[in-house]
């Protein structure tokens, strides 16, 4: 039996904008298991980045629950919603968010300061990660110095050196022309092989298709959730219907 | 089979120079590149605490004119001459008498005898004209002229003065000018309240200009902020280095108003004769802490707000900001 890492039952999140409230997410009910690689779709205002943040523990629901490896997160103050986010989650964002005055290196480690590791391990571990993602020749590269795809490929060794349980991808490919995309789709499907779960939100059809499960928001509910019969890969990308 | 080799070999070496340019051309980039955003950060620093500075400084000028304007009151109401005139039988022990219980009150800051033949001195000085011998004789009476404390110069302790130094036998008549000191009171307690409104308004306008300027600088910052966020930074984690750079900015600014205040102070007292601004140097010092603490409070709260507004933005709001 696959191990679940998260669930979310009833799910809610209403805002106020001046006198109205904007329901965005409408009792949501949702399990994702271990090593699942699952996209997240839905147009504008279907409510999948109010649920990626939530998801991300980067803000909490009006109502519902939310567990992540068995913990019930919803309602945790600030400071461990900060610990959940570096032990538990591993975020990959279409604007890479590197710090532009640190290397390579130094922004991997990033995560392994807040968690308190000293600065053998964090040198070793963002190495190594960074070799893993192939860019152990631009360690000390700052941002600038490096293309749009070995800044995202920064992006996701960062995401990856806490050893996540899930590794969050908000359109991690919305800032690349389309050769770099399948390289960083490529990467994420190696990570994928490797064990890790990760979760794609994106409104890109073929993007979509690399992932093992397809979940569609529409209106702030969830109105498909399958299985993906036809998965891409990068030796053989399948088109969008 | 020789000529393919050497044009391997050619190729081989243009592209190894093609290389080593292209490493060059970026490492000159990237150098200057790091060079205008060191010049970029330096000059945002620089602004950030000469907005500051200016502020402060404006706020020291306000301060030294509250202190200024209590002080210019002072000397109006010190001013206030109460004339009490004397019989014509008063001797002179006696008067002299009068003039030492006079100065044993408190109302009472310094008193000056005027005999006869000075006020007819000084009348005649004023008409132009020999009165005293167009008359035949003088008909000015003997006084003495008091000046009071600022603190006694108002309509109520004045009739309370007269009232007492009606009673002395010697004294005649007592003048003094009711309706300037309730005009002089009036004025004061009217410019006071200006004072007040105007000081509200301009450390509401000062606070708002710190605090638009930080906001400013950590606006800059605001993707790190995010990206530090994501990692797993706690809030307060993102916020110190902020709120220490804050209060080392609002330090710095408050330190070089109080140098231009106390610059500026000291070439008005040079250039003005019958200005007094060092006179009272513990209300200076005063001054000058109270703009240290408004530097540092104004910058430490401007931050703490300016950096909680951007931890509370989602990721991808950061663009509309």
């Amino acid at each position: 039996m696959q191990e679940e890492i998260i669930r979310i039952q009833g799910l809610s999140k209403h805002y106020k904008v001046g006198m109205e409230v904007v329901k965005a997410l409408r009792g949501v009910d949702l399990s994702i298991y271990r090593n699942e690689y699952v996209a997240l779709m839905g147009p504008s205002g279907s409510g999948k980045s109010t649920l990626m943040n939530i998801l991300g523990c980067l803000d909490t629901p009006t109502s519902g629950s939310y567990y992540l490896n068995g913990k019930d997160v919803s309602k945790l103050p600030d400071n461990e919603l900060a610990e959940i986010r570096n032990r538990e989650i591993g975020f990959v964002f279409q604007t890479f968010n590197l710090l532009p005055r640190s290397t390579a290196l130094d922004n991997v480690a990033l995560p392994l300061i807040y968690a308190g590791q000293n600065k053998f391990i964090r040198r070793e571990r963002a190495l190594k990660v960074l070799d893993q993602v192939g860019l152990s020749d631009r360690t000390h590269h700052r941002p600038n110095e490096l293309s749009g795809g070995q800044r995202q490929r920064v992006a996701v060794a960062r995401a990856l050196i806490n050893n996540p349980s899930i590794i969050l991808a908000d359109e991690p490919t919305g800032n690349l022309d389309s050769k770099t995309s399948i390289e960083i789709m490529g990467l994420l499907q190696d990570i994928h092989a490797a064990g890790n779960t990760i979760i794609l939100v994106t409104h890109e059809e073929d993007i979509a298709l690399h992932a093992h499960r397809i979940v569609r928001l529409l209106d702030g509910e969830v109105s498909y959730d399958q299985v993906n019969e036809s998965i891409a890969t990068i030796e053989q990308p399948t088109q969008a219907s | 089979m020789a000529v393919s080799f050497l044009q391997e070999k050619c190729i081989e070496f243009i592209h190894t120079v093609f290389l080593l340019l292209l490493h060059l051309q970026q490492g000159i980039m990237t150098n200057r590149e790091e060079k205008i955003i060191g010049r970029r950060l330096k000059t945002s620093y620089i602004t950030t605490v000469a907005s500051i500075t200016l502020v402060l400084f404006v706020l020291g000028l306000l301060g030294v004119t509250i202190l200024f304007t209590r002080q210019l009151s002072d000397h109006v109401k010190e001013n206030i001459e109460f004339t009490i005139f004397l019989h014509n039988s008063a001797g002179l022990p006696e008067i002299t008498g009068l003039q030492q219980s006079l100065e044993a009150m408190d109302a009472v800051k310094s008193t000056e005898y005027i005999s006869k033949e000075q006020a007819a001195e000084e009348l005649m000085e004023e008409l132009g004209e020999d009165f005293v011998e167009f008359l035949g004789y003088n008909p000015l009476s003997s006084a003495v002229i008091a000046r009071l404390n600022a603190s006694h110069a108002n309509p109520d302790s004045l009739a309370v003065f007269e009232e007492v130094v009606s009673k002395n036998s010697i004294v005649a008549e007592v003048d003094y000018q009711k309706d300037l000191v309730q005009l002089v009171n009036d004025n004061i307690r009217r410019i006071g309240f200006g004072m007040l409104i105007f000081s509200t308004l301009l450390v509401m306008i000062a606070s708002a200009l710190i605090n638009n300027t930080i906001r400013l600088s950590v606006f800059s910052k605001r993707f790190l902020i995010k990206s530090m966020q994501l990692v797993g930074a706690t809030q307060s984690f993102i916020r110190k280095p902020f709120i220490k750079k804050g209060l080392l900015q609002g330090f710095l600014s408050a330190i070089i108003s109080n140098i231009l205040l106390v610059i500026f102070l000291y070439t008005l007292e040079r250039k003005v004769p019958g200005l007094f601004l060092f006179d009272d140097l513990t209300l200076l010092s005063a001054l000058l802490l109270i703009v240290i603490f408004l530097g540092l409070i104004i910058s430490w709260i401007s931050t703490y707000f300016a950096v909680r507004k951007y931890l509370n933005v989602k990721t991808d709001s950061l663009y509309y900001y």
